[in-house]
């Protein structure tokens, strides 16, 4: 039985901590929030308890595993936190960190300590991505040309207002699609270089945004030319889909399906509702997320190495930031 | 009055459903084919019920007001010349040129002759785009701020990836529709392209994949997928898409999903049956009333040259690694 602490009450957070409560193997017996009415909400849905420290959790509830689910600029002070604390391993939600620097810092901290760190990369577990790959890999369309995704819809509500403010958040390009571009490389491999247009990367650091939108366009030294959509300016529901062109044939998720509709207007209704981050759902007998949590509890349980890595993580962040220069700076950004 | 059109050249297969068109409309006649192949003249002729004319000479001497010129691509601009010197209105098929310098021989072609030249983009006449136009016009998605386009296809083959003839591959095949409906949505130009072209899906010189991006003078960045990306498997010749990103709302168009899914044992596969509105025939309706009423054409040469500039400057950009700015035609 895995004793979780996690850090953050946010939506994410609840996301997790009912997995972990639903999983035979795991319990949540902490919770940390700077917001001590969120952190006992939660804690009391999951029969946990609610701390007023992140360090008085640790010393208190005695966890195996530390879950980071707060906003993505202090992912690596809690991480870095749990790494010293020698525990059985870590859970960072994504995007990993901030910067490549962070990810880098959090990578090292986990690997002196010895402690196993996982990267929520979810995508990987919805089933369809999981397919996606499958099909890829084993050569459904052929040689593959294109690759294209979109994902997103209305802007996410949260405290602070975190995700408008692209100091903190890094926008839909950090955000957002660091789940297109984890699950891109994972199937297609690594990226040459990027080339991008968005909103929030041409505003001033300080400012607040109450809509985002990217095309980010990718080379992979594979060949393989990428292009993600990223929105948070979509009043008509959250979307995602892809779609892969190989020389054999071309694979698709939600994405060219004859509709019969060929004009769709979503227009915004006045101030929008929505405490937090519109998840997709996708209706399985397994939970993505619970599915990716128990993959590192089944893995730390076997002494496995989990199929995320932190350098994934770290290379998931390098993409996006990579593309967030290239839509300040106007020029292609070549990856190292 | 019946306006009488003459095909200069139906290499290009949107000529054949021009000439179904004119055939299907009240108000227009089709008076006969020409082709430098006789027999690909004498065989639309044929399934036109229309005259084969033996030069194209003899079919600007018959008596037409206007012609289409279906050619390949790099016969756009002596076609237009010579259809412009016989005092003839032209409609050309996209791309409007393979070269600035003929899209500028040929605007002036027709300036010099005082006849008008309409550059063939049917996506204009689509009622969902009108739609979507007098969305924007209206205010209803507020300031634009972003586009993603999307102009796939099967590879057409044939001359079409014959550079020679062609002037490129699908760049410049599949760029000029979205980018003639985005200056025309926007009323704004294009200052720059940043481009991703590619040869990996048929290994062969012809470019079949660009992911374009634009930017245009008015801030609006948009990205067009200008691929020959459908495979033969897929159920139907591909698509045109747009999704209209403002400060108020989105817009989608998704301009031929208007479709029956037929599921056939007799072909053993998926394909889809459309059922919306014919835009070539829309197109054909207003060129012959505008030849006929002496009323400017609604689509321009320039509109067409500006198009076309973009698709050149796409094949610049991935040759040059860095955005590049599109000549100014206008």
């Amino acid at each position: 039985m895995f004793r979780v602490a996690i850090a953050g009450a946010g939506g994410m957070a609840h996301m997790h901590a009912s997995c972990y409560t639903a999983n035979p193997n795991a319990c949540v017996v902490g919770v940390y929030d700077k917001r001590p009415d969120a952190a006992a909400e939660m804690a009391g849905a999951n029969g946990a308890t609610a701390y007023a420290g992140f360090a008085e959790m640790l010393e208190a509830a005695r966890p195996d595993v530390v879950d980071v689910c707060v906003p993505t600029p202090w992912h690596v002070d809690y991480v870095v936190a749990a790494a010293e604390a020698g525990l059985k391993g870590v859970v960072v939600e994504k995007p990993m960190g901030r910067s490549v620097e962070d990810c880098e810092r959090m990578a090292a901290a986990c690997a002196a300590s010895g402690t196993p760190l996982f990267v929520a990369h979810v995508l990987r577990f919805f089933p369809e991505f999981a397919e996606a790959k499958r099909q890829v890999d084993a050569g459904a369309v052929g040689t593959v040309v294109t690759v294209r995704t979109r994902r997103g819809g209305s802007f996410p509500r949260a405290w602070e207002n975190w995700y408008g403010k692209p100091d903190w958040s890094g926008g839909v390009i950090l955000d957002l699609v660091i789940h297109d571009l984890d699950w891109l490389r994972w199937t297609f491999g690594d990226v040459e270089r990027v080339f991008a247009k968005g909103i929030s990367p041409k505003l001033p650091p300080d400012s607040e945004v109450n809509s985002d939108y990217a095309l980010i366009t990718l080379k992979f030294k594979s060949g393989v030319i990428g292009h993600v959509e990223a929105t948070w300016a979509d009043p008509g529901g959250f979307k995602v889909g892809f779609e892969i062109a190989g020389d054999a044939g071309l694979l698709e998720s939600n994405f060219n399906q004859p509709a019969g509709v060929p004009f769709v207007a979503a227009l915004q209704r006045g101030a929008e509702a929505g405490a937090a981050v519109a998840v997709p759902e996708s209706p399985t007998a397994v939970n993505p997320y619970y599915a990716e949590l128990d993959h590192f509890l089944t893995c730390l349980a076997s002494g496995a190495t989990p199929s995320i890595t932190p350098k994934d993580g770290c290379e998931a962040v390098r993409i996006a930031l990579a593309a967030f220069e290239s839509a300040q700076t106007g020029e292609p950004v070549v990856l190292p | 009055m019946t306006v009488k059109i003459g095909i200069l050249s139906v290499a290009h297969m949107h000529a054949y459903s021009y000439a179904s068109a004119v055939n299907a409309l009240p108000d227009t006649e089709l008076l006969g084919i020409a082709d430098h192949d006789q027999a690909r003249a004498e065989s639309a002729a044929k399934t036109f019920a229309t005259r084969a004319f033996g030069s194209y000479e003899e079919l600007l001497a018959a008596g037409v007001d206007a012609v289409i010129v279906g050619s390949e691509n790099v016969r756009h601009r002596p076609l237009t010349e010579m259809a412009a010197a016989a005092g003839k209105h032209i409609l050309c098929e996209k791309p409007l040129a393979t070269s600035v310098a003929d899209g500028r021989a040929m605007l002036a072609a027709c300036k010099t002759a005082g006849v008008q030249l309409m550059t063939a983009f049917p996506c204009r006449f689509s009622p969902a785009m009108v739609r979507l136009k007098s969305a924007v016009d209206n205010g209803d998605i507020g300031k634009v701020i972003a586009i993603r386009g999307t102009n796939r296809g099967r590879c057409p083959f044939d001359w079409f990836t014959k550079l020679d003839q062609s002037g490129g591959g699908a760049v410049i095949d599949h760029t000029v529709h979205v980018t003639d409906l985005m200056r025309w949505l926007l009323k704004a130009e294009v200052t720059e392209v940043y481009a991703e072209i590619s040869s990996r899906m048929f290994q062969q010189e012809f470019d079949d994949t660009g992911f374009l991006t634009l930017e245009f003078d008015n801030g609006v960045f948009a990205t067009l997928d200008s691929s020959w990306s459908r495979p033969k498997s897929f159920p139907t010749w591909g698509d045109v898409t747009l999704s209209v990103v403002g400060e108020k709302g989105v817009l989608t168009l998704d301009m031929f999903s208007q479709n029956l899914v037929l599921y056939s044992d007799k072909t053993g596969g998926v394909s889809w049956s459309p059922w919306g509105s014919n835009i070539d025939e829309l197109m054909i309706a207003a060129f012959a009333k505008a030849v006929a009423s002496g009323s400017p054409l609604p689509i321009t040469g320039e509109d067409g040259l500006a198009a076309a500039a973009v698709s050149f400057a796409a094949y610049a950009s991935a040759k040059a690694g860095k955005p590049v700015a599109p000549e100014v035609v206008l």
